[in-house]
């Protein structure tokens, strides 16, 4: 019978616990006692008691303090000094130096990587800040809304004034309540300028919750009569040429609320300029009480968001406390509004702080100013490690391949007492090392594109994206983190080298290593290969919202804009121009924007919401809309609004039948029954991202904006010219305004190109950091290849075979690469394009062969580069010192 | 009075003096739990013979392999002249102190 043996659990707990320590003394005593008691007791009770006897060592002292005095070799030391580090930033940068073509390959790949990386960091430090100067920032909060229906999902910015009402009914904890309305909109009259100028309607207490203090003019008082306004410095200057304007008239056109639109003001009070990061912008702030009665309170249906779209709630709370009892009665106030609609409608505190970077809040009717969503963030930053990630698997890649040249000095290393540890701390420092030169190199390509990026980005020009100190701590707490990100794998390579190994120069391991190696790099390809699919496809959505048939004319047609000019004074003074064949008038301009009304049908009671624009009877003319049914509308004197005309989706939205059927149906918009004389065939009324939906146009004179000219050039300039004299005789005060509609409709998608613009540069920075880490392989392998090549063509290769044979490999990971790639990316693009717009283009065969020829051809001649080079050389050369 | 020894120290370096030139931690530990009639952990041993070893009252040296240990060599223990120094002075304190007894102490 064999002997039973002690529990090899308990002693390999006991060894790994130990680690360098020397406890052999101590296991062997311990498998004494073992046999010992084997003769008295059970096999079960002798490894009970083995076991017993390891724990207790795992908790003593002896151990414990064998394990501190462990000093594997006369030269080792345990404690931290300042020589050991200097040392390895020594012999980091020797390598470096020694190295300079993969340094160089290295750190410019990192710089590229941890450039975009940068804006990321700075963009969202300085949001941070937003709201940080209010000395009450922690005890402000907002009402925000949520609406939410079978239709939408709405988390509203705005909360109606009644809760305000509620709220100052003395509810206990509340100190103060601010309603804001943040419609105001009017243009300044500045001596013979209009300067439009923006702003909120507000209380008094305004100006004691938020922090904006007063330069000129009395806080407590300076909002209370009405048609007081307070006005920043800036606007100060801009519209008066001085700061010094306290009890002046400002007098202002085209206000929103006030009845004649024209209005006059009393400065009350100057503002110092308030600071920019802040989620309120504002030039002037105009009393509340100025503003109409049912404007100052709110009483109408909570369902309608539009009524109190502008509307903003914000408590100061005594403190934070008392935050649940809040909630529960704006719990109550929501339960109570939901009842009366079939909309869940509920109402919650937003934090000051947590509005900007926040969650995504729909505003309507007035924002309050810039806002930043925690969705942007993430995406961004996905888009950054995009970035980054191949930057820090280059330097894992070549490390670890190159290995095997350090491989002497970390044996070497190992055998005089190097722990793993203080090897993997080594090569953290070095990566640490060229990741500190890398945050330069990354900060000179950041000042390169922050303009660039500012530009792109909607609200960019708001940003103020300069350094601060608390950004040079991020930066270096970043470069930190990317050396440690790039340095683990290798550093956790080089410490486990087993030194007999090393010091022979036999590498262990390699298959494993090397497949990680194929992984990272495929990995690379298939992220560009996204990227230059990405160009392509987003570049030809561009063209094709372009070149599509939107259903009407787009051709010479000119728009020029009102601005509050007669139709007929135009119409009169333009249609004499031999330039104008033909001229219409409406509300808005095709194919850009929208507005919409609510239509009952007469018959059915049916009641949708209708896209319409207003028209007169020769638009159908001027745009080339085709009537399938019925007539256009008559060319007569407009009293009353009688016809409509409406598109194909109507005539089916409503079930009207056959267009023709639908001839003469009544329906009911605004208390009044308008008749359908004609249905238009299908044709793009807004943008291509939204679908075709009911559509109408309709007439009414006093809606209309925007004149449509259809002109014949001959001479351009000549023309034009004398459409500006045309003008200037009805409207000397303002400017011409026209524009051609197809280069309007052009500009409406310029988005796009911001949007390539941004794709494309980070697709070069991918790709760019991906042709960096393979040339760095290509030229580590072809070096270590010298010697192969020599012989081979001593023996009589050709310099053809032989750059075949050494790029061979490189060219099946970029075949993986676009293995992997493709399904993913042609998944993306059908789950993308549908989403970003209705009428998108597909993906098609020849796009993804043309990312793939584009992603070959450019690896093939990294590669080619290297490995020409390294084939042509003399074998005379590299085999002479054999 | 210059050193401090506990109780369960003054017994292993009593035990290890008497075990001569056979001191390892087996025997010692065998020894204290038959002569005490107690059973005592490895770990509190070799925790109080580290600590022992720091005082300076024990000094070690590693043996050379033996074969019934699986090859693993003993450390074998012997009380240094500190340690003799040690629990003379506790030993002499406490005979002065059993002459000093009012009470007769010996009971058989």
């Amino acid at each position: 019978m064999k002997t039973p043996q002690p529990p090899k659990l308990a002693r390999k707990l006991f060894e790994w616990y130990s680690g360098q320590a020397n406890v052999n003394d101590l296991l062997g005593d311990l498998d004494e006692l073992f046999y010992l008691n084997l003769k008295t007791k059970s096999a079960f009770a002798s490894r009970w008691i083995y076991w017993r006897q390891v724990i207790s060592l795992l908790f003593s002292y002896a151990v414990k303090k064998r394990k501190k005095q462990v000093r594997p070799s006369a030269f080792s030391g345990s404690t931290f000094s300042f020589a050991i580090l200097n040392n390895y930033f020594k012999i980091a940068a020797r390598n470096l130096y020694k190295h300079k073509y993969f340094s160089i390959v290295n750190v410019l790949g990192l710089a590229i990587g941890m450039s975009v990386s940068l804006l990321l960091i700075v963009l969202y430090i300085h949001v941070s800040t937003f709201d940080n100067f209010h000395t009450n920032k922690d005890n402000i909060h907002r009402v925000i809304t949520s609406h939410v229906n079978t239709e939408h999902d709405w988390g509203l910015a705005s909360a109606p004034f009644s809760i305000a009402e509620e709220m100052n009914r003395g509810f206990v904890g509340v100190k103060n309540t601010v309603r804001i309305n943040a419609g105001f909109s009017a243009d300044a009259v500045a001596g013979t300028l209009e300067i439009p100028v923006r702003g909120f309607y507000t209380e008094p207490n305004f100006l004691q919750v938020f922090t904006y203090p007063l330069v000129k003019g009395n806080p407590a008082t300076a909002l209370s009569k009405p048609n007081s306004v307070v006005i920043t410095e800036s606007t100060a200057l801009k519209v008066f040429n001085s700061t010094d304007v306290l009890g002046r008239m400002f007098e202002m056109k085209n206000v929103r609320q006030a009845k004649d639109s024209i209005a006059v003001y009393e400065i009350t009070g100057v503002l110092a300029e308030p600071p920019a990061n802040s989620h309120m912008a504002f030039e002037v702030l105009i009393s509340f009480s100025t503003l109409p009665a049912e404007y100052q309170t709110y009483t109408g249906d909570f369902n309608e968001i539009a009524s109190f779209g502008p509307q903003y709630v914000y408590l100061l709370l005594e403190d934070n406390k008392v935050i649940p009892t809040l909630q529960s009665l704006l719990n109550d106030l929501g339960k109570e509004a939901s009842k009366r609609s079939d909309t869940k409608i509920s109402f919650r505190l937003q934090a000051l702080t947590a509005i900007v970077p926040g969650e995504e809040l729909v505003t309507w009717g007035g924002s309050l100013g810039p806002v930043w969503e925690n969705t942007g963030f993430i995406i961004f930053g996905v888009v950054c490690l995009l970035i980054l990630l191949p930057a820090c698997f280059n330097y894992t890649n070549i490390s670890i391949a190159r290995a095997l040249k350090r491989s002497k000095e970390i044996g070497l290393r190992k055998t005089m007492g190097g722990l793993k540890k203080q090897i993997f701390f080594q090569f953290i420092t070095e990566t640490v090392l060229i990741t500190s030169v890398s945050l330069l190199g990354g900060l000179l390509i950041f000042y390169f594109i922050r303009r660039e990026f500012q530009s792109i980005m909607v609200s960019g020009s708001l940003l103020d994206l300069s350094l601060t100190w608390q950004m040079a701590v991020a930066f270096v707490a970043f470069a930190l983190f990317t050396g440690f990100i790039a340095g683990f794998f290798p550093a956790l390579h080089f410490a486990g080298l087993n030194p007999i190994q090393a010091l022979k120069s036999q590498s262990h391991k390699q298959s494993s290593q090397g497949r990680i190696r194929q992984g990272l790099t495929i990995f690379q390809f298939a992220l560009s290969f996204g990227f230059i699919l990405a160009l392509i496809v987003f570049g030809r959505q561009y063209r094709y919202n372009l070149n599509h048939d939107f259903g009407f004319e787009r051709e010479n047609i000119l728009d020029v804009q009102l601005q509050g000019v007669k139709p007929e004074q135009f119409r009169n003074q333009f249609s004499q121009l031999a330039a104008v064949q033909n001229m219409s008038m409406s509300s808005h301009v095709m194919g850009i924007g929208t507005r919409s009304e609510s239509v009952t049908s007469v018959d059915s009671r049916d009641s949708f919401e209708v896209f319409e624009i207003f028209a007169d009877h020769n638009y159908i003319n001027v745009l080339k809309l085709h009537l399938i049914a019925g007539k256009n509308f008559p060319n007569e004197a407009w009293a009353r609004e009688k016809h409509i005309i409406v598109n194909e989706e109507f005539v089916k939205k409503f079930k009207l039948g056959s267009p023709h059927e639908a001839l003469g149906k009544l329906f009911r918009i605004n208390d009044n029954d308008v008749e359908i004389i004609g249905v238009l065939k299908n044709f793009n009324y807004t943008s291509l991202m939204r679908p075709i939906e009911s559509f109408m146009i309709r007439v009414d004179p006093r809606q209309y904006e925007v004149a449509n000219l259809t002109v014949t050039f001959t001479d351009a300039y000549a023309s034009l010219a004398q459409m500006e004299s045309a003008w200037k005789a009805i409207e000397p005060d303002k400017k011409f305004e026209a524009e051609f509609f197809d280069e309007e409709i052009r500009q409406s998608y310029d988005f796009y190109i911001s949007f390539l613009k941004l794709v494309g540069f980070l697709g070069v920075l991918a790709i760019s950091i991906s042709l960096l880490g393979l040339l760095g392989m290509v030229v580590y392998t072809s070096e270590t290849k010298t010697k192969e090549v020599g012989i081979r063509k001593v023996m009589g290769a050709t310099t053809t075979s032989i750059t075949f044979l050494l790029s061979k490999d490189y060219f099946k990971l970029m075949i993986w690469a676009a293995v992997f790639a493709i399904p993913i990316t042609v998944w993306l693009a059908d789950f993308i394009l549908p989403r970003l717009q209705e009428y998108h283009v597909t993906l098609r065969f020849a796009d993804v062969l043309l990312s793939l020829l584009i992603l070959l051809t450019m690896g093939l001649v990294t590669i080619a580069s290297q490995t020409f080079k390294t084939a042509s050389t003399n074998p005379a050369e590299t085999l002479r010192s054999e | 009075m210059k050193t401090y020894l506990g109780e369960f120290e003054e017994l292993v370096l009593l035990t290890v003096a008497s075990l001569g030139n056979d001191a390892y931690g087996v025997s010692v530990q065998l020894e204290i739990e038959n002569r005490c009639n107690r059973s005592i952990s490895i770990g509190a041993l070799h925790s109080t013979i580290t600590r022992l070893e720091e005082k300076g009252f024990l000094k070690s040296w590693l043996g050379g392999a033996t074969q019934q240990r699986g090859g693993r060599s003993k450390r074998y223990y012997e009380i240094t002249q500190a340690g003799k120094k040690a629990v003379t002075e506790t030993k002499s304190m406490r005979d002065e102190l059993w002459s000093l007894s009012k009470v007769k102490l010996s009971v058989k």
